[in-house]
């Protein structure tokens, strides 16, 4: 019962409420109500079901950083905004793959997304400049620094999970990481 | 280095508000005075957020294809992909416009049966005039009376008449009042009173569009009546008012009482009344008169479809129409004449009164 429950396409004030909290089952909900629409949309449209995963992906993720910036209007339905923003991601790739779109054959209605496409192509860039600096900064360093900010671990629990001697060690690691990730992130 | 260290210690607990409210005013201060710690507070402060950011989206990340293992993607997809069948894709990219035209031409339909429904008496007008020989199986008698209808009837006529109708005098010597229908077609026309004497007439005015027309008996056998008794009424009548009406529906007059229930005829048409009454096929051109022997109409037709909706042209209309024939050919008008001689007689008194001036009209084409 439960089961079935959380796999209906919750309202949109949920949906909202639900990131706004970080609830991981309104994630859940919301990724499954959606995904048959931008699968059906991508596969109608030259794409197959992982073109489909990426852009839905990268429209949640619009989506997120839309409602958690704090000035989210819904100004249309969920299923509206997302839908946009996937047709808008999945023209651009189009383009990019330089195949040939006669018409793109639409399924729902259409809201104007181009300025929250625009804030998250930066986003993106540093998200992928982060990725490529952390890859390149090596380990330990990456797992220390991704332990300390972004598992947000203490000192006390690194020192233990990596064998230092003392805190004051790990301070020093985690520094000289830092400034070379620093370095990384800026040259990129 | 360790200066380094220490630094970024207190801005990364100054960013995250872990320090004192004593030592965070302290280290403002500092921030104020010094632009290169200032400066390094924002960068880390920059750097830290896109760092938080990478890691939000990289969880964001991991949930979603935790969610995603838990959708069936290979169904769907095998659901979902355009359908070889030019037919059904069409269907499905257009689903809501197929839906929007079907649910306006429905709209449309509907709202055209009900106005149609809705604005219109139910069912159609029918002219009472009567179809003689479509009837004369039905009616042998009457047939065999018309065969060998009064001694005045001219020889040469040896078909049975057609149609037949009602008229009543309007003037002494010999105009008559009947529907333009009764008359539409007709080759020649007769006209015979209740005692049964037949006089050939003809159509001095026809007025399609109030259907009424004016005949003249132009028979040589033909002597002038006296005055008819009733007068034609000028205003429009109440609702309610009770009427009766005398007609050939038959071959012997037949008298039909009522009741004006609509001030307008069929449609909506005001240059009629709706009676409540009933008639016949040959009733049309008969008199409709109030309790005080007032022509206020003449019957024209009814309702088929609805029972004792019955329909006469206004007097008024009657009137306009006399009007439209030379005055000195109309001799005395009588029907104009102010007084009513028929006033507080009793219904039977009256109607014996009229019997004389009320016509059986024969049509022959």
């Amino acid at each position: 019962m439960s089961n079935k429950l959380s796999s209906s396409v919750p309202t949109d004030r949920e949906v909202v409420l639900g990131i706004l909290n970080n609830s991981e089952d309104a994630l859940n909900r919301l990724y499954i109500g959606y995904f048959p629409m931008v699968l059906q949309f991508i596969l109608n449209n030259n794409g197959d079901e992982d073109d489909a995963k990426d852009v839905y992906q990268e429209a949640i993720i619009v989506l997120y950083n839309k409602i958690r910036s704090g000035d989210f209007e819904l100004s249309s339905k969920l299923k509206t905004y997302i839908y946009s923003v996937c047709r808008r991601i999945w023209l651009k790739k189009l383009t990019q793959q330089s195949k040939k779109i006669n018409n793109l054959s639409d399924l729902e209605d259409v809201v104007a997304v181009e300025v929250d496409l625009e804030q998250h192509e930066e986003k993106e860039l540093q998200f992928e400049k982060m990725g490529s600096a952390l890859v390149s900064l090596g380990e330990p360093c990456k797992t220390i620094i991704q332990d300390f900010y972004i598992n947000n671990l203490s000192m006390q629990d690194i020192c233990e999970k990596f064998g230092y001697t003392n805190t004051d060690n790990v301070k020093t690691q985690k520094y000289k990481c830092l400034q070379r990730l620093k370095k990384l992130f800026f040259q990129s | 280095m360790r200066n380094d260290i220490a630094l970024e210690t207190i801005i990364e607990d100054y960013l995250q508000g872990k320090l004192t409210a004593e030592e965070a005013k302290a280290f403002e201060q500092l921030r104020l005075d010094d632009p290169v710690i200032d400066h390094r507070v924002v960068a880390h402060k920059v750097f830290l957020e896109s760092l938080a950011q990478y890691g939000r989206v990289l969880s964001l990340k991991q949930q979603m294809d935790h969610a995603h293992a838990r959708i069936d993607v290979a169904g769907l997809t095998e659901k979902m992909r355009p359908h070889p069948s030019f037919i059904v894709n069409l269907w499905r990219k257009n689903k809501s416009a197929v839906a929007i035209a079907a649910s306006f031409l429905l709209l449309t339909i509907f709202s055209i049966y009900s106005i149609q429904h809705n604005t219109k008496q139910n069912g159609t007008y029918e002219v009472m005039r009567r179809e003689i020989t479509t009837i004369k199986n039905n009616q042998n008698k009457l047939v065999r009376t018309l065969n060998s209808a009064g001694p005045k009837v001219p020889k040469g006529l040896a078909s049975s008449a057609k149609f037949g109708g009602t008229g009543f005098a309007l003037t002494a010597n010999g105009y008559l009042c009947t529907n333009y229908h009764v008359v539409r077609d007709a080759d020649s026309v007769y006209v015979q009173n209740s005692k049964g004497e037949s006089f050939k007439a003809k159509v001095a005015y026809r007025d399609v569009q109030y259907d009424i027309a004016i005949l003249k008996i132009i028979d040589n056998s033909f002597t002038p009546l006296a005055n008819p008794p009733y007068k034609l009424k000028k205003n429009s009548i109440g609702m309610g008012e009770n009427v009766y009406t005398l007609g050939y529906p038959k071959d012997d007059v037949v008298l039909g009482e009522g009741y004006v229930s609509s001030k307008t005829g069929h449609g909506g048409d005001t240059t009629q009344y709706q009676v409540s009454i009933p008639i016949n096929p040959g009733n049309s051109g008969g008199p409709l008169l109030d309790d005080q022997g007032n022509i206020i109409g003449l019957i024209t037709a009814k309702e088929n479809q609805v029972e004792g909706a019955a329909f006469a042209v206004k007097s008024k209309y009657i009137l306009e129409a006399l009007n439209a024939i030379p005055s000195d050919s109309l001799g005395k008008k009588a029907v104009f004449s102010k007084k009513n001689p028929l006033q507080g007689l009793s219904r039977t008194k009256q109607i014996d009164k009229i019997g004389k001036y009320v016509y059986m009209i024969n049509v022959y084409n």
